[in-house]
C-alpha cells in the first residue's frame, strides 16, 4: 500500500487533493501506512474547471522557431560554416595588406601564376598578387555590399508592401508603377547609373564606394518586395481575425504589425534567402560588365571577370573565387532556407 | 412596426435596408433588399435562412463592415449606417460586437489570448493600469468558463468550443449592448453547442444584453430566440414571436424550413414529407409585396392576393392548434 502511494506520487507527480479524501498535509508521515482502501479509492468530487486544463507544455514561438532550427545537424553545421566563412571575410581583409592599387611583386617573373601550395594557399595570379588575399577581400566587399543591399530592400519592400496590400486606392497606381518598373530594361538603368554616379560619393571614403552600386541594386529591387508582400498581405488580409480586429477598432497599422507580418516571418525568410544570394551574383554580374565598384576595390565579379581570361592556361585563378563566391552563396542560401522552415509553425511539434 | 410592442424600447432598428456587392461592370448583386425590422433591448432576435439568403451579409451591414446601399441602421435612434463621425463609429464599436462563425479561423494564431482578449481594451485604453487589464481579463476568462492561467497559450491551443468562449469574452469584456453572434454554434461539435448557448444566454441575463442571433438551424432558434426573422434570397419573408412562428407559420418559405428540421422519432422521421419552396412558381406579375401584419406581431412579405390565402392558412392552423 505504501509503496503504491509512493510510486503514484512520484511518477505521476500527482497533488494529494486529486484522489479526493485524503489525509491532510500536516499529518505525519507514519499514518500514510493506515489509510485503508476505502479512502484511497474515494469518488473524486466532480470539478467543472479540470476539463478546461491544458496539459501540453507551454508554446513559445521563437523559442519553438529555435527548437526546430537546431533539430538537424547538418543544418546547425551548415550554420556554423557560414558564421565562420562570413565572419573570416571580415576579419582577414583586416590583417591581410592586400591593397588592389599595390602590386608589390608586379616586376618578379618567379611570383606570377605560382600554383596553389602550402606557401600561397589559392597560388598567385598575374601580378604576382596573393589569390588567397584577393578573394577574402573581395568577398568581404560582395558580402557588404549585398546584404546592406538586402536590409534596404526587405525594409523598404515590406514597409510599402504592408501598406500596399491593405490599401485599395494605393493599389490602383502602386500596380501601375510596379508595371513601369519591372518594364524598365535593368541593364540600361544600371550603365547610366553607374555613369551618372560614378564619383559622386567618393569623398565618404571606402564605403562611399560601395553606395553607387549599392543604390543600382536598390533603385527598383524594392518594388518586387513589395509587390511580393503585397500579394502575401492580400491573402491573409480579409480573414476573419481581421474583420474581428476591425470589429475591436483596431487600427490598420497595429494590424500590420500584429495580424499580418508574423503570419509572414516564414516568407518572408524564404525571400531574404533568395535575396543575398542573388543580390551577391547581381554584384558579380555588374562587376563582370564593368559596371561595379572601381578600379580600387576588390569584388568577386571584378575578381572573376579578371581572372576568366586564365581559365585555360591557370585554372585555379577562375574556379578559386568562383567556388568561393558558389560556398557563401548556397550556404546562405540553405540556412535561409532552414530558418524560413523553422520559422513555419507548421514544422513546429 | 413597434405597434404592438409600444411598451419596449427598440436598440436598433434596421430601415430598408439593402447591401449590394459591385460583381464587375455596373452590374450589382443585391445581397439584401429591403429589410425592415426592429430590435428590443433585451431580446434575442434571430435571423434564419439558408446559405447565401444574406443573413450574414445583413449581420455585417449592422456593424458597419459591408456598407449599406440603401436605407439606414439606428442603434439607440442614432443613424449608424453610411458616413459617420469618427466619435460615433468608436461609440458603435464599443457597443456593438460580434461573434464569429468560425472559432478556428476568428483568432490571430500568432497571438497570446491574453492579447486577444485585451485587443479591445488597447484599442479603447480601457484599463487603469497594467494589473487592472489583466484584472479584466481574468475576469472576462472566468465569465466564459476558462482558466486565468489560459492567458499565455496560443489559439491553436484550445479545442473548438473553448476558442468560441475566448471570441465570446473578447466581445464581453468591451462592455457592449448589442451582440451579433454570426451562427457561433454552426462550426462546433454538437457536443458542446449547447455549453456555449447556454453561455451566451447566462451572459445575456448577466449583462442585460440583446443579441442579433444569425442561424441556419431551426432547433437552435427555437431554444434562444425571443423572435425570429425568416430570409430568403436577401428579402425578409416572415417575422414573428419564436414560438408563433413555429405554430403559425404562413409564407410558404417558412414552411418549407421547417419541414425541413429533423425530428428525433423514426416514426415521424419516415414520413417526413419535406415541402421544397420553389421561388420560380411565382408569378413574376405579381402586386409588388411589402411586409404586413397577420397576426399580432406577426409580419409577413405579401401583397393583397397573398394575404388571402396566407389568411386562410392562419385560419386552419389556429382551428388545429385550438383543438
Amino acid at each position: 500500500m505504501n509503496y503504491f502511494k509512493k510510486h503514484m506520487f512520484d511518477k505521476y507527480s500527482l497533488k494529494k487533493d486529486d484522489f479526493g479524501k485524503l489525509p491532510q498535509e500536516n499529518e505525519p508521515e507514519t499514518n500514510e501506512a493506515e489509510i485503508n482502501e476505502d479512502e484511497l479509492f474515494g469518488f473524486a468530487e466532480f470539478d467543472e474547471k479540470k476539463s478546461e486544463v491544458i496539459a501540453a507544455p507551454r508554446y513559445s514561438y521563437w523559442k519553438s522557431v529555435w527548437k526546430t532550427f537546431i533539430s538537424s545537424k547538418f543544418t546547425v553545421a551548415v550554420a556554423i560554416f557560414v558564421v565562420l566563412v562570413v565572419s573570416f571575410s571580415f576579419i582577414y581583409p583586416a590583417f591581410s595588406d592586400y591593397d588592389p592599387m599595390v602590386a608589390p611583386h608586379i616586376n618578379d617573373v618567379d611570383w606570377k601564376y605560382l600554383a596553389p601550395s602550402w606557401q600561397h594557399i589559392f597560388g598567385t595570379d598575374n601580378i604576382g598578387n596573393e589569390v588567397f588575399d584577393v578573394v577574402w577581400e573581395g568577398a568581404r566587399n560582395s558580402l557588404i555590399v549585398s546584404l546592406t543591399a538586402t536590409a534596404i530592400n526587405m525594409i523598404v519592400g515590406i514597409v510599402i508592401g504592408a501598406i500596399w496590400g491593405f490599401s485599395k486606392k494605393m493599389d490602383k497606381w502602386m500596380i501601375e508603377i510596379y508595371n513601369i518598373i519591372s518594364n524598365i530594361p535593368f541593364l540600361l538603368l544600371a550603365m547610366i547609373l553607374a555613369y551618372v554616379l560614378r564619383n559622386k560619393f567618393s569623398h565618404l571614403g571606402e564605403f562611399g564606394a560601395f553606395i553607387p552600386l549599392i543604390i543600382t541594386m536598390t533603385i527598383t529591387d524594392w518594388i518586387f518586395v513589395a509587390y511580393f508582400i503585397r500579394t502575401q498581405v492580400m491573402i491573409i488580409r480579409d480573414r476573419e481575425y481581421n474583420l474581428a480586429s476591425k470589429c475591436l477598432g483596431t487600427s490598420t497599422w497595429t494590424m500590420i504589425t500584429k495580424n499580418i507580418l508574423p503570419y509572414l516571418v516564414s516568407v518572408i525568410m524564404t525571400y531574404i534567402s533568395r535575396q543575398v544570394p542573388a543580390l551577391i551574383s547581381y554584384e558579380v554580374f555588374l562587376s563582370y560588365m564593368g559596371l561595379g565598384l572601381g578600379q580600387q576595390y576588390a569584388s568577386l565579379g571584378r575578381t572573376i571577370s579578371q581572372y576568366t581570361t586564365y581559365m585555360n592556361g591557370y585554372p585555379h585563378l577562375f574556379w578559386i573565387p568562383v567556388s568561393i563566391l558558389a560556398i557563401i552563396s548556397i550556404s546562405l542560401y540553405i540556412v535561409g532556407q532552414k530558418l524560413a522552415d523553422a520559422a513555419d509553425p507548421r514544422t513546429h511539434r | 412596426m413597434s405597434t404592438t410592442n409600444n411598451e419596449r424600447e427598440v436598440i436598433l432598428s434596421v430601415r430598408h435596408v439593402d447591401v449590394a456587392f459591385d460583381v464587375g461592370g455596373k452590374k450589382k448583386f443585391k445581397a439584401v433588399s429591403d429589410a425592415n425590422f426592429d430590435i428590443y433591448r433585451g431580446e434575442t432576435f434571430a435571423l434564419v435562412g439558408e446559405s447565401g439568403s444574406g443573413k450574414t451579409t445583413l449581420g455585417r451591414a449592422v456593424i458597419r463592415i459591408n456598407p449599406c446601399t440603401a436605407g439606414e441602421i439606428l442603434f439607440n435612434g442614432e443613424r449608424i449606417s453610411g458616413k459617420i463621425s469618427k466619435q460615433q463609429d468608436r461609440n458603435v464599436i464599443r457597443n456593438i460586437q460580434m461573434i464569429f462563425q468560425d472559432p478556428a479561423a476568428s483568432l490571430n494564431e500568432r497571438a497570446t489570448i491574453e492579447y486577444c482578449i485585451s485587443e479591445g481594451l488597447y484599442n479603447f485604453h480601457l484599463y487603469k493600469d497594467n494589473e487592472d487589464r489583466i484584472a479584466k481579463v481574468d475576469k472576462a476568462l472566468e465569465d466564459v468558463g476558462l482558466l486565468p492561467e489560459h492567458k499565455s497559450r496560443y489559439p491553436h491551443e484550445f479545442s473548438g468550443g473553448q476558442r468560441q468562449r475566448v471570441g465570446i469574452a473578447r466581445a464581453m469584456i468591451m462592455e457592449p449592448q448589442f451582440i451579433i453572434a454570426d451562427e457561433p454554434i454552426s462550426a462546433l461539435d454538437v457536443s458542446i453547442r449547447a455549453q456555449v448557448l447556454n453561455l451566451m444566454n447566462k451572459l445575456k441575463k448577466e449583462k442585460n444584453l440583446t443579441y442579433l442571433f444569425i442561424a441556419h438551424d431551426l432547433s437552435v432558434v427555437r431554444f434562444i430566440a425571443d423572435r425570429i426573422a425568416v430570409i430568403h434570397l436577401g428579402k425578409i419573408v416572415e417575422i414573428a414571436e419564436s414560438e408563433d412562428l413555429f405554430k403559425y407559420p404562413v409564407h410558404p418559405y417558412t414552411i418549407s424550413l421547417l419541414s425541413a428540421v429533423p425530428m428525433p422519432d423514426p416514426i415521424i422521421e419516415k414520413n417526413r414529407d419535406s415541402i421544397v419552396y420553389n421561388k420560380e412558381e411565382d408569378d413574376p406579375n405579381a402586386a409588388p409585396r411589402e411586409m404586413r401584419e397577420i397576426r399580432p406581431g406577426h409580419f409577413v412579405y405579401a401583397n393583397d392576393e397573398d394575404m388571402v390565402a396566407f389568411e386562410k392558412r392562419l385560419e386552419k392552423l389556429e382551428s388545429y392548434h385550438a383543438e
